[in-house]
């Protein structure tokens, strides 16, 4: 295969400076204390695929959307879009830009309420001077609404006019409007019922496979994950964990983590199966545990996982992952 | 059969506006048996939260209940006095909501809100009240009780803190918990912990629960019975598993059917089409018909009634027929 893939990043890391103010830390002799949000994430991602990131809060699943993006700059870490190399501390070309665009959680908060809906979508098209005229602007406006199943006429509406789930296809119109080929999607469908996230989750899978979409998938929600994924990368602490296609990581988890996050995720089919109790929660990410950062919670933890990080090897950063399963009583 | 622990019949609740009066609840009765948990799922909107605002009689003007009864082991607890009412919150019903940072005081230490809660409730001196909170946050799984009793709810991490609701909420030993969403601002993981918890307390206190939530995961775990709400009515309620599985209800089939199920990958979710109706323009006749696979011309008319169907009751006349 020649055709390179649609996003590769190489050992992003990033880290943000949490330390008390200059003065008080001088007063009290602190020392400067630093967060390492992401840590040596590397994956690629192909040509209309979706990679899904899943992981618990403070996981670091959107510091990594948004180095992507190009809305944080990384402190580490190579980022390619289609073979062009990125420079994520200086912003990037106004045409990789065009290229890339995001979608929020909170469709509430990321449309401005004192737009009409048809500026919010022709916001980019003039951005990036995409529309020769006003009369093709709207006809385009009105192309993208009953792409994402509204009605052209709701241009002229406001976004309060709009429920939750007609929000986030406004918004989803948006970030097609620049002819987008990547979509970064953080949590899309999280604030929506079951009902609407539904019909959200058909709409992009459909778009998708229409413009021939690529699309960087966050979530928690396994069983969205399992829907919408062709890969999926467990992260946990600011690492990946695990990285698989979506069939071979829901059928046959891994590493500890992974398991432990299949086994939390209530069962609609009640089969009675007898749940792992899951330990602990996510540790403070200043100061994480020694060596792997999941020995903690880990079942099968032993001395090596306290003194060694482990590296992603084979889709797994586990020192035991390859061990008989069995081996852990419950 | 003994008498259950709440009983709802026929409520209503009511909106004045400016624009006339929106009927956000129409005609609700269910009711909860001691040691049962009953669940109550529904889309935003579908008057989940109110019923439970209604049953606590904290409803915000100008909502009010309009017609219907809510009866508490028995004696009847809408239209009570607030002096009254205050009593039995905290004391006979506790209640636990989604965020648990609003629900704790920030400036308080967790103890000194328990303690608060516990003695005003219960005819204990100080000295007990401590003891009686310490094996509390014990009993919710706190490392360490002793010690974690004096720390301020930030110092929490966001399950801890949901743990500590849990014993605010259980601390007079209620009949009856509200839980209005209690996992839904935590990560998977923890939210298993917390629902463990939460059926483990009101199974061995026999405490009755009323969970709401839009999880319909969590519900299978937890529920016994589960009751579907659309649009300010029950759609459908009956035991977790003939709900889960065998929904009658053509709502609840398509809420079922849109679940992005974890051991299939189907190329496409089942849909129900459009949104739920605002208040102000509630169908006539059954509620859901503009959405409905099944509808007839009979849905225009008239508002069904609860009725058996399969091993729960639905509201549909054409309940139990496979969309």
């Amino acid at each position: 295969m020649t055709e390179h893939p649609m996003i590769t990043i190489e050992g992003a890391r990033k880290v943000f400076d949490v330390s008390s103010p200059w003065l008080e830390r001088v007063l009290s002799g602190q020392p400067p204390q630093y967060l390492v949000a992401v840590d040596d994430v590397s994956l690629t991602i192909g040509k209309g695929k979706t990679f899904a990131l899943v992981g618990e809060s403070g996981s670091g699943k959107s510091t990594v959307a948004r180095m992507v993006t190009g809305l944080l700059p990384a402190t580490q870490g190579r980022f390619e879009i289609d073979g062009h190399n990125l420079d994520t501390k200086h912003g990037y070309p106004r045409a990789l830009r065009r290229r890339m665009q995001m979608i929020f959680q909170d469709p509430y908060a990321s449309l401005d309420p004192r737009w009409r809906v048809g500026d919010i979508i022709a916001e980019p098209m003039r951005a990036f001077d995409l529309v020769p005229s006003r009369h093709e602007e709207q006809l385009r406006v009105g192309q993208l609404l009953t792409m994402v199943g509204l009605d052209p006429a709701d241009a002229v509406k406001f976004p309060h006019q709009f429920s939750g789930g007609q929000r986030q296809r406004i918004a989803i119109a948006r970030a097609l409007a620049s002819d987008a080929d990547v979509l970064v999607c953080d949590e899309p469908t999280s604030a929506l019922d079951v009902s609407v996230q539904a019909q959200i989750l058909n709409l992009m899978k459909r778009l998708q496979k229409e413009l021939g979409l690529t699309l960087l998938f966050i979530s928690h929600n396994l069983a969205v994950v399992r829907f919408m994924a062709d890969v999926v990368g467990v992260m946990y602490l600011g690492r990946l964990v695990e990285t698989a296609d979506v069939e071979t990581l829901f059928s046959a988890p891994r590493h500890p983590y992974t398991k432990m996050l299949l086994d939390a995720v209530p069962d609609l089919a009640m089969t009675g199966r007898k749940r792992q109790p899951v330990q602990g929660e996510i540790p403070n990410p200043i100061n994480p545990p020694s060596g792997c950062t999941f020995h903690p919670r880990c079942p099968l933890a032993q001395d090596v996982c306290k003194e060694k990080t482990p590296v992603l090897k084979n889709g797994v950063a586990c020192h035991l992952a390859d061990e008989p399963v069995a081996s852990s009583k419950a | 059969m003994s008498v259950p622990v709440l009983e709802i019949r026929n409520l209503h609740v009511d909106f004045k506006t400016r624009h006339g009066v929106l009927h956000a609840l129409n005609g609700i009765s269910f009711s909860i048996a001691r040691g049962e948990v009953l669940g109550v799922v529904g889309e935003s909107g579908a008057g989940k939260s109110l019923t439970g605002s209604a049953i606590i009689g904290l409803l915000e003007p100008p909502g009010h209940i309009a017609g219907g009864e809510i009866y508490l082991n028995g004696a009847r607890i809408d239209g009570l006095d607030f002096e009254s009412m205050r009593h039995i919150r905290g004391k006979k019903i506790g209640t636990i909501f989604q965020d648990p940072l609003t629900s704790l005081d920030p400036l308080f230490r967790v103890g000194e809100q328990l303690i608060e809660t516990i003695r005003t409730h219960l005819p204990l001196d100080e000295k007990q009240a401590r003891a009686r909170a310490i094996s509390l946050l014990a009993d919710v799984g706190i490392p360490a009780p002793e010690k974690r009793i004096d720390a301020y709810p930030h110092e929490f991490s966001g399950g801890m803190r949901q743990r500590v609701v849990i014993a605010l909420a259980l601390a007079a030993e209620p009949d009856l918990v509200i839980a209005d969403e209690p996992t839904t601002a935590l990560d998977v993981s923890v939210q298993a912990q917390i629902i463990e918890v939460l059926k483990k307390l009101c199974r061995e206190r026999g405490t009755a629960v009323m969970l709401i939530t839009h999880d319909m995961g969590v519900i299978a775990e937890t529920a016994d019975r589960v009751a579907v709400m659309y649009a300010g009515r029950v759609a459908e309620i009956g035991p977790v598993r003939s709900v889960v599985q065998h929904p009658q209800h053509p709502y609840a089939q398509g809420l079922m059917g849109s679940i992005p199920p974890l051991d299939q990958h189907p190329s496409q979710l089942q849909q129900i089409e459009g949104s739920m109706p605002r208040l102000s323009a509630i169908p006539k006749g059954c509620a859901f018909h503009p959405r409905c696979p099944l509808v007839i011309d009979a849905c225009h008319q008239t508002q069904p009634e609860l009725r058996a169907s399969g091993e729960s009751f639905a509201a549909c006349i054409r309940a139990g027929e496979a969309a």
